[in-house]
């Protein structure tokens, strides 16, 4: 019975909440309309600053839902207008750019605090407002830089509420401006107050704190139309008087984001081919557990027939059934492991347990092709700092390059040996040296080009996708011939401590 | 000397799987004794006169299964091989029941197909090996022999008579009748058709001038 009370009184209220909506958005409608006779009120000695002059056409798409008027021809009719070319009045680009910044912000204001009435306690007072508001979104030279900056800038108070928002604020997200002031700065990222807000004035003091000062972080930025982009965000607390305000910075890293996204994709296809040419042994790998769990089954089954039974050995089974099965499971979760498409996720990587876990995919391969894999891992290195996948991509690749380099060598040579070591501070070495043929001098320089191959049926992709993610995480990647025979490549990784200091919060 | 019970022995480098087997191995009633590797399965130096047959895995790190069943052969060790194999193609197959296997058997295995190749290749070894035995036996008989003894041997199987024995020696009749009572002695012959018949098996030569090979 509470509960269908409770509904009740939820549908009451959605409704009673959708009814104020409505009132208010029929309220901006009128103001929007009133909006420029107001606006030479304030300030009549201003030349009138033709309305969506400076819109762009994402901003002119704004207004047209607003107005019900189709926006390309808002937009067409409004440029001739719009052109600061009078000779009489002739102020240059910048004044009247910053003409244009004060009058609208003023007036936004004006409305927003007319419109919202009571309401909205933070902004219900315009003389309060106004007080708190004037030296800095007053300040033309302020408005003026802003306005000209070629991305997008927008202030929020010390509730998140934007106050101020430029031109390609407009433009990125395709909202008006009248949209935007007033509005919280999550409506843009939703994830804006939790990464640089204190929403109490209480803790204002602690707000340089929450975030070094212009530390960027990458956060999902939210268009009007709902579409999401991945944006670079930086956010800087900036005061004016007595008052805090938060001056946000969005670049759009849609492009450096697909350019990401390619990479990962084609990393992701050439590690899914590698595991393709390795089907073969890694069918072995998931043939030997299941080999062992048919034995011990039918040699249970022998055993329970027997009297007495051999409980001893019917228990060993049962213990030797789990591990098999396990293991079958290891093999798969392994193989899924690299299939998977993933984002990048660094986290503290034990290279005994990445280079193990790569060991044991190509374990049958070896021994098919009759080469021995030694990894002399010293237990106590520390973590690196990594992807996971990515970092097994490249040992592997390096392991299986390994592998054909030995494919016309002796059975004495038929070694590869992976070492890890320290190297310089804060970065671990892994070195994978065959005892192959080497490589000319010429040629150990193009070994990581894009499309370089010595093999016959090889792609080239592989040296050049490991060196990039080996880049990625910070590291250097390199060749040398050995000094007796064959070659060895190297790659370094930096750990996890080090990693923490140098790597940048958004890497390509 | 075939009194040592039979045994299997297995060869696989992956401890679950040799395991496994050895297990479904003894729930069948035979002995077994695993082994990681060839070459730890050729230092442990099986007795070859024995009962005994090699489950042998074909993917081996270093000395493979079909290099095991070279050597073996190589030492003429009379160990019937099954091999079992986990990616085995049409080549391998070929070349390995060609130098001599039992059988072929891919993982995972049924035990039947196991079980029976086991019980095969254990009859071979036991006829085998006690051939084996009775030839090392006339041959540690034929070692026993002098130069003399061996001449007369060669020439008695022959079917000469004594008198054409000792014409052929340049000996006395009556030196060549005590010849005679030794090698029969010696060969544990009751008779010269038994004689004749312990001396075929090892095929020893009946020419003077080729002594020990035909």
């Amino acid at each position: 019975m509470t509960i269908v009370h409770a509904v009740v009184i939820a549908a009451a209220f959605i409704a009673v909440l959708m009814l104020l909506t409505l009132r208010r958005m029929h309220a901006r409608q009128a103001l929007a309309r009133s909006a420029a006779p107001m606006n030479l009120d304030i300030e009549p000695s201003q030349p009138r600053p033709e309305k969506f002059s400076f819109s762009t056409h994402a901003g002119a798409t704004i207004e047209h839902q607003t107005f019900g008027t189709p926006s390309e021809q808002t937009g067409s009719s409004e440029v001739p207008s719009s052109r600061p070319s009078s000779p009489q009045t002739r102020p240059s680009i910048r004044a009247r750019l910053a003409m244009f910044s004060a009058g609208r912000l003023r007036r936004t204001a004006l409305r927003r605090s007319a419109q919202q009435g009571g309401e909205e306690s933070q902004l219900a007072m315009p003389d309060g407002f106004r007080a708190t508001a004037r030296p800095l979104q007053e300040d033309e030279q302020f408005l003026n830089t802003l306005e000209l900056l070629p991305f997008a800038v927008l202030m929020t108070n010390q509730h998140g509420q934007i106050v101020l928002a430029n031109a390609v604020t407009e433009k990125l997200f395709g909202y008006s401006r009248d949209a935007l002031i007033g509005a919280s700065a999550d409506l843009l990222m939703p994830a804006w107050q939790a990464n640089f807000h204190v929403a109490q004035p209480a803790d204002m003091i602690s707000l340089p704190s929450i975030r070094p000062v212009g530390a960027a972080c990458d956060l999902v930025a939210r268009r009007e139309d709902g579409t999401e982009f991945p944006a670079e965000i930086t956010a800087n607390p900036i005061s004016s008087g007595s008052e805090h305000y938060t001056l946000t910075v969005v670049i759009d890293r849609t492009e450096r984001y697909e350019l990401r996204r390619n990479r990962q994709q084609l990393a992701h296809l050439t590690r899914v081919s590698t595991l393709g040419e390795l089907a073969g042994s890694l069918a072995h790998e998931l043939n030997q557990p299941l080999t062992a769990i048919l034995s011990n089954v039918q040699a249970a089954q022998r055993f329970l027939t027997t009297q007495p039974i051999n409980l001893t050995e019917v228990r060993e089974i049962l213990q030797d059934l789990v591990a098999d099965n396990h293991r079958a499971s290891e093999v798969i979760r392994k193989i899924r492991a690299l299939v998977k498409k993933g984002e990048f996720e660094a986290a503290p990587l034990s290279l005994a347990s990445v280079i193990g876990d790569v060991a044991l995919l190509v374990h049958s391969d070896a021994i098919v092709r009759g080469i021995r894999v030694l990894l002399t891992i010293s237990p106590e290195l520390p973590p690196v700092h990594g992807d996971r996948v990515q970092v097994q991509q490249v040992v592997l690749n390096l392991l299986l390059n390994a592998f054909d380099a030995l494919q016309s060598r002796s059975t004495q040579d038929r070694v590869v040996v992976v070492e890890a070591t320290h190297d310089s501070a804060g970065m671990l070495r892994i070195a994978v040296r065959d005892r192959g043929t080497g490589f000319d001098r010429d040629k150990l320089d193009k070994l990581f080009m894009p499309f370089f191959t010595s093999k016959r049926e090889g792609l080239g992709l592989g040296l050049s996708i490991s060196r990039s993610i080996v880049e990625m995480h910070g590291g250097r990647i390199w060749a040398e011939n050995n000094k007796d025979q064959g070659a060895t490549f190297y790659f370094t990784l930096p750990t996890g401590v080090a990693a923490k200091r140098a790597r940048s919060p958004h890497q390509p | 000397m075939n009194e040592l019970p039979p045994i299997v022995f297995v060869v696989d480098d992956d401890d679950a799987v040799r395991r496994a087997l050895m297990r479904l191995i003894r729930s069948a009633g035979y002995r077994v004794e695993g082994f990681g590797s060839a070459s730890e399965f050729l230092d442990s130096r099986p007795c070859t006169h024995r009962t005994a047959c090699l489950v042998l895995d074909v993917q081996l790190p270093g000395l493979n299964g079909l290099d095991l069943q070279r050597e073996l052969n190589a030492a003429s060790a009379l160990l019937p091989i099954i091999f079992i194999t986990g990616h085995g193609d049409i080549a391998m197959t070929v070349s390995a029941m060609k130098a001599g296997a039992t059988d072929f058997l891919a993982k995972p295995i049924g035990d039947t197909d196991l079980l029976r190749a086991i019980e095969t290749a254990l009859r071979n070894s036991s006829q085998a090996v006690t051939s084996r035995i009775e030839l090392d036996s006339i041959r540690g008989r034929l070692a026993r022999l002098t130069p003399r003894e061996r001449e007369v041997l060669a020439l008695l199987v022959e079917g000469r008579l004594n008198k054409q024995v000792a014409f052929e020696l340049g000996i006395a009749e009556k030196t060549i009748k005590v010849h005679r009572a030794r090698v029969m002695e010696k060969m544990e012959a009751h008779s010269l058709v038994e004689l004749a018949r312990i001396t075929d098996k090892v095929g020893i030569a009946l020419s003077r001038s080729q002594p020990t090979a035909r």
